[in-house]
């Protein structure tokens, strides 16, 4: 599949401080990818750089198939949306007024705003001026913003860190949909179950340097522990290897019928972060 | 460069709903009107002070207001979102600053009512007021843009309201021809001599070296701002 995003050897300093340390890394058309790392360890530098509002200190971004630098026009801004950190709205005008000026920025019909706004649920609150609303809802308007004009290739930083369960579920739901109709997500996050539900490959990001890339499953499946565990009838969990000695053991379970359950010991992306790398995603 | 109109219509129909919400810009807008009023009182036959109202709406309406609308969205962090929009530096840039524009010609035209002052005919006011229009525009754009935030762009605009608004006042304290030469060179003062000349003669031929001076200054702070636009929108 075609590369939209290709890095190769990207490095940014701040005076002495490194923040992104010889990264190279390809995102596909069409895929949810993830860049996962606590913070400071890069991911919105990397963000800023992709979407040019940082240059590179070394190193070569292509997007588009072109390299970065030329292609910061009207054009190459209507295929992309940007969910950074720190984007604001005006809060003293309502959702819609701040919904329709990016519309008419965008070129973008008016009924896409009633759409995007039942993505992030906030249909009802199309009347609401901005600073009249929660934290949480704040942020799926930038959301609704970055979505509103369906971009090819999605950049989202942290997009889920102020909201509940409810709402998050709400926007996986809708960054799917978009996903399925074809925009490429380039998210951030330290949430590693986001990462786990919505990127089809993530990329470990520590100290500004990328540890690990691969597919959730492929990692987990790579650090998998080398054994199972059986829950019993009388509530024990036991942890049996995978060799030899460990089916004997399970087969007599089985036999004298006391096995409920048999999991695989596949670990989460967190704890499969925190084996590389030493430290807590969060 | 792409230029297109619905998008600077989109930031100038924002920032007209924003102003109607913004008592900070709303009270600012008052304050030259305010002033001519006072100055109505007073004659005085020097023509800066003459031309005061007009001067003050200016710098504060064109400039200060300019300054305050930019600093509010780096303060806000919304000027980044214009900024990786489709639109333009000079759809920004000219979206930003209609709404001011619009705004300064009406406290202008009702200053000039209030103080009783004589307007010239319609096209040398025109060409007056706009080359002073696009240096106070510049200037604000480039205070809001050094200021990080908004109650910051009092601080860092005061040297420049002094300079700009009030330094004809203080001429009487200078003796040295050549800080009375160089106040002379301000565009209020280049502003208010082509203004009486006109007023007088009538003919804009003999506003020429006047009209040179404020289109130097209007170009001067044009460049410095999208110079300053280029280093400071991210921050």
């Amino acid at each position: 599949m075609e590369n939209i995003i290709e890095v190769k050897n990207l490095s940014k300093t701040f005076g002495n401080k490194i923040a992104l340390k010889n990264v190279s890394f390809n995102v596909k058309r069409g895929e949810t990818f993830g860049f996962l790392g606590p913070s400071g360890s890069g991911k919105t530098t990397t963000i800023k750089m992709l979407t040019s509002q940082l240059l590179q200190t070394t190193g070569e971004i292509k997007v588009f198939n072109q390299p970065l630098k030329k292609q910061k026009d009207a054009s190459f801004m209507k295929r992309i949306g940007i969910l950074t950190d720190n984007s604001g709205l005006y809060d003293r005008l309502t959702v819609l007024d701040n919904l329709t000026l990016y519309s008419e920025l965008y070129n973008v019909e008016r009924k896409q705003i009633n759409e995007i706004l039942e993505v992030v649920n906030l249909q009802n609150e199309t009347k609401t001026q901005v600073k009249k609303l929660s934290k949480g809802m704040k942020q799926r308007v930038t959301l609704a913003r970055a979505m509103l004009h369906k971009p090819e290739l999605l950049f989202l930083d942290e997009p889920t860190s102020a909201l509940d369960p409810v709402n998050m579920k709400h926007i996986h739901d809708g960054l799917r949909e978009l996903n399925k109709q074809g925009t490429t997500i380039f998210l951030t996050t330290h949430n590693m179950m986001e990462a786990e539900q919505i990127c089809d490959r993530v990329a470990f990001l520590h100290q500004g340097e990328i540890k690990q890339l691969d597919t959730p499953q492929n990692l987990r499946i790579q650090y998998m522990d080398e054994s199972v565990t059986l829950l019993l009838k009388d509530n024990r969990s036991i942890v049996v290897n995978k060799d030899e000695k460990g089916a004997e053991e399970i087969y007599q379970y089985m036999r004298s019928g006391e096995v409920v359950s048999i999991h695989s010991n596949e670990p989460t992306l967190g704890e499969i972060f925190v084996q590389i790398t030493g430290r807590e995603l969060a | 460069m792409t230029f297109s109109l619905k998008r600077v219509n989109a930031i100038f129909m924002k920032d007209y709903k924003d102003l109607l919400k913004n008592s900070y810009v709303l009270f600012t807008i008052a304050l030259p009107i305010f002033y001519s009023m006072l100055l109505s009182k007073i004659s005085d036959d020097d023509p800066t002070m003459t031309l005061f109202p007009i001067n003050l709406a200016l710098i504060i309406t064109g400039a200060f207001i300019q300054a305050a609308i930019v600093a509010e969205e780096k303060e806000k962090n919304t000027l980044r979102g214009l900024l990786l929009s489709p639109a333009s530096t000079l759809e920004i840039l000219v979206g930003k600053s209609a709404l001011t524009a619009v705004v300064t010609l009406i406290v202008i035209l009702v200053s000039v009512k209030i103080s009783g002052l004589e307007m010239l005919s319609i096209p040398f006011s025109a060409l007056l007021i706009a080359l002073s229009l696009i240096f106070y525009l510049a200037l604000g754009t480039m205070l809001g843009l050094l200021s990080r935030t908004v109650m910051e762009t009092s601080i860092i605009g005061m040297p420049f309201l002094l300079l700009f608004g009030m330094m004809s006042m203080f001429k009487p304290m200078f003796e040295n021809e050549l800080i009375l030469n160089a106040i002379g060179y301000l565009p209020n003062e280049q502003f208010a001599v082509a203004w009486v000349t006109l007023s007088e003669s009538g003919q804009i031929g003999d506003i020429v070296g006047e009209l040179i001076v404020l289109t130097l200054w209007a170009l001067a702070a044009v460049v410095i701002t999208v110079i300053t636009y280029g280093k400071r929108r991210f921050d």
